[in-house]
Formats: C-alpha cells, sequence, structure tokens
C-alpha cells in the first residue's frame, strides 16, 4: 500500500482536498480494499463530491444533487472490494456517477425543465445553497469578487453547451480526466473528444467574452 | 476570397487546443508559436482560450458548500453504521 495515501488518510480521516485532479484514485482503492477505513470515507467523499459536481454542472439540477449523492455512495461502497482493475476505477466512477444522477433525473421525469430559472441576477444554480466556492484563500477580495462572477457565467455557458459536449467539458477540464478516460466514459473515439473539446471550448470562450 | 494569412489563421485556431493541451509534435508547436508571435489576433485568442480552460480547472478545484458536505459525512457515518451493526448481527 502506498505510504503517502495511508499518511494522508490517517492525518485528516474522511476529510478529502476538493477537486478530483490530484487524487490517486487507484491508490485509494487499493487502501479500501486492504481494509483501510480512512481511504474508504475518503473515497465515499470523493463520490459524492463528484456526483454533486455532476448535479450542478452537467445535470444543471442541484436539487438532485442528493439523490446523486446517495446512489453514488451506495454503488460504490457496495462494488469497490470487487473492482480488481484499481486502475480502471475512476472511469467506472464517473460512469456510475453520470448513471446515477440520470436515474435522479428520471424520478423527476414528469416536471419541467429549470433552465429558464438562469436568468438574471439571483441566479443560484443550487437552489437551495451557494455556489461552489473557490479554494483560494489568498486572492485579494475584488479578485474573488471577479472569481465568483466568472464562474457564474462559466456555470451558465456550461449549461448553454449541447448535454454530450458539457459532459465532455466536464470530465476533461473540471474533473482532469485524460482524454482516453473521457472517452471510456462518454463511449466515444479519443479523436472524437478532442475535436468536440475543440469545439466546445470555442463556444464556452465566446458566452464568456459576450458582454 | 480568403487571403494566406486569413488562411493561417484559420488552420491556427484549429490547432489551438491541441497546443494548450500540450498535444502538437514539435514541429507543429514551433510554427504555432511562431505564428502567435507575430499575429496580436490570433494570441488574443490563444490567451483568452486558456483563461477558459483555467476557468473549468477552478470550478473543479472549488470546495463544495459547507451543508453539501455535511450531509455527505453524515450519509457515509450513517451507511458505515449501519453495515457493522448488520455485520455484527450475523
Ligand atoms: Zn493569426
Amino acid at each position: 500500500m502506498p505510504a503517502t495515501v495511508t499518511k494522508q488518510a490517517h492525518a485528516n480521516p474522511g476529510v478529502s482536498r476538493a477537486g478530483s485532479r490530484d487524487t490517486d484514485y487507484a491508490a485509494l482503492l487499493r487502501a479500501a480494499q486492504a481494509g483501510n477505513q480512512a481511504a474508504m470515507e475518503r473515497l465515499l467523499m470523493k463520490s459524492q463530491e463528484i456526483a454533486y459536481r455532476f448535479s450542478l454542472l452537467v445535470c444543471g439540477h442541484a436539487d438532485d444533487a442528493d439523490d446523486a449523492m446517495q446512489e453514488a455512495l451506495l454503488k460504490t461502497y457496495r462494488h469497490a472490494a470487487q473492482i480488481k482493475d484499481p486502475g480502471a476505477f475512476r472511469t467506472w466512477l464517473y460512469r456510475t456517477v453520470k448513471n446515477a444522477c440520470l436515474i435522479s433525473r428520471r424520478r423527476r421525469v414528469g416536471e419541467p425543465a429549470r433552465l429558464h430559472s438562469l436568468d438574471g441576477d439571483s441566479l443560484s444554480l443550487d437552489g437551495v445553497s451557494q455556489p461552489l466556492e473557490l479554494e483560494d484563500p489568498g486572492r485579494r477580495p475584488d479578485q474573488v469578487l471577479e472569481n465568483t462572477r466568472l464562474r457564474r457565467a462559466l456555470d451558465r455557458a456550461l449549461l448553454s453547451l449541447p448535454p454530450e459536449s458539457r459532459l465532455i467539458v466536464f470530465l476533461r477540464e473540471v474533473e482532469g480526466l485524460s482524454t482516453r478516460d473521457v472517452a471510456a466514459v462518454v463511449g466515444i473515439s479519443e479523436a472524437n473528444v478532442k475535436t468536440r473539446l475543440h469545439r466546445a471550448r470555442l463556444s464556452l470562450r465566446e458566452r464568456l467574452e459576450a458582454p | 476570397m480568403k487571403t494566406a494569412a486569413e488562411r493561417q489563421c484559420r488552420r491556427l485556431l484549429e490547432q489551438l487546443s491541441r497546443y494548450i493541451d500540450g498535444d502538437l509534435t514539435a514541429v507543429e508547436r514551433k510554427a504555432v508559436a511562431a505564428h502567435l508571435r507575430r499575429c496580436p489576433c490570433c494570441r488574443t485568442m490563444a490567451d483568452s482560450l486558456k483563461h477558459t480552460v483555467e476557468l473549468c480547472h477552478e470550478a473543479g478545484a472549488a470546495r463544495l458548500p459547507a451543508d453539501v458536505t455535511r450531509r455527505a459525512r453524515a450519509r457515509i457515518a450513517s451507511l458505515l453504521a449501519s453495515d457493522r451493526s448488520g455485520r455484527s448481527r450475523t
């Protein structure tokens, strides 16, 4: 079991750093499979964090987030022990979260789409709580404000993309998956991921630049 | 009719994402860098595209709202507790 994972997990049991980018999921899974409780708790927290961001940024319905988080938590807990190839865990997790979010959407299929509530300054994608805070305590207040404005603009720009492009941008840019892993989660070729990603970036940029 | 310069800029635009991602060959990368040095228009475009990508990265590093994290922890605690009590019964 890699020493770094054990150390981090014990130093900060159950508490995970925000974001997915720097997490070594394979190492975390191996530790959890070996009976490391703190690693299992971190894994369960990670899967819920991913489900939350997915609900917010891909589905655009943060009030489904609790359902999606619960589903991702249970699936991760039930299946973590059976996964033979820890290297494949990350793509499994994103596929699972994708399905969990789709399931929680289907339960509310009779409801009208809530995208129209995204206009105006009272925008709260979450509906119930504040937008994601930037983990950057070192920044000056005016920068923080500017970033909050930009983040909201980004949330809005993301939701204006076609669903599959949004999913690709989410996996690649927000979550930091390799183009290969994105291709595996979405079920398209890597070349296709790159082309769509480029188009999506251009249209995101255009929307962010627009006054 | 498009000028040669316009065609060059169009071709560069197609390569920009791969340039940002470090996904070009050395020769391609050098050509893009040279074009960016002499074309302010494409330079602005490249900077703003890079900024868009960085903004997405920051969204992924954002902390979850405190109440969401609290509920997530409670869910984990209750799952592990129910599993433990289930196992101790059998
Ligand atoms: Zn140019």
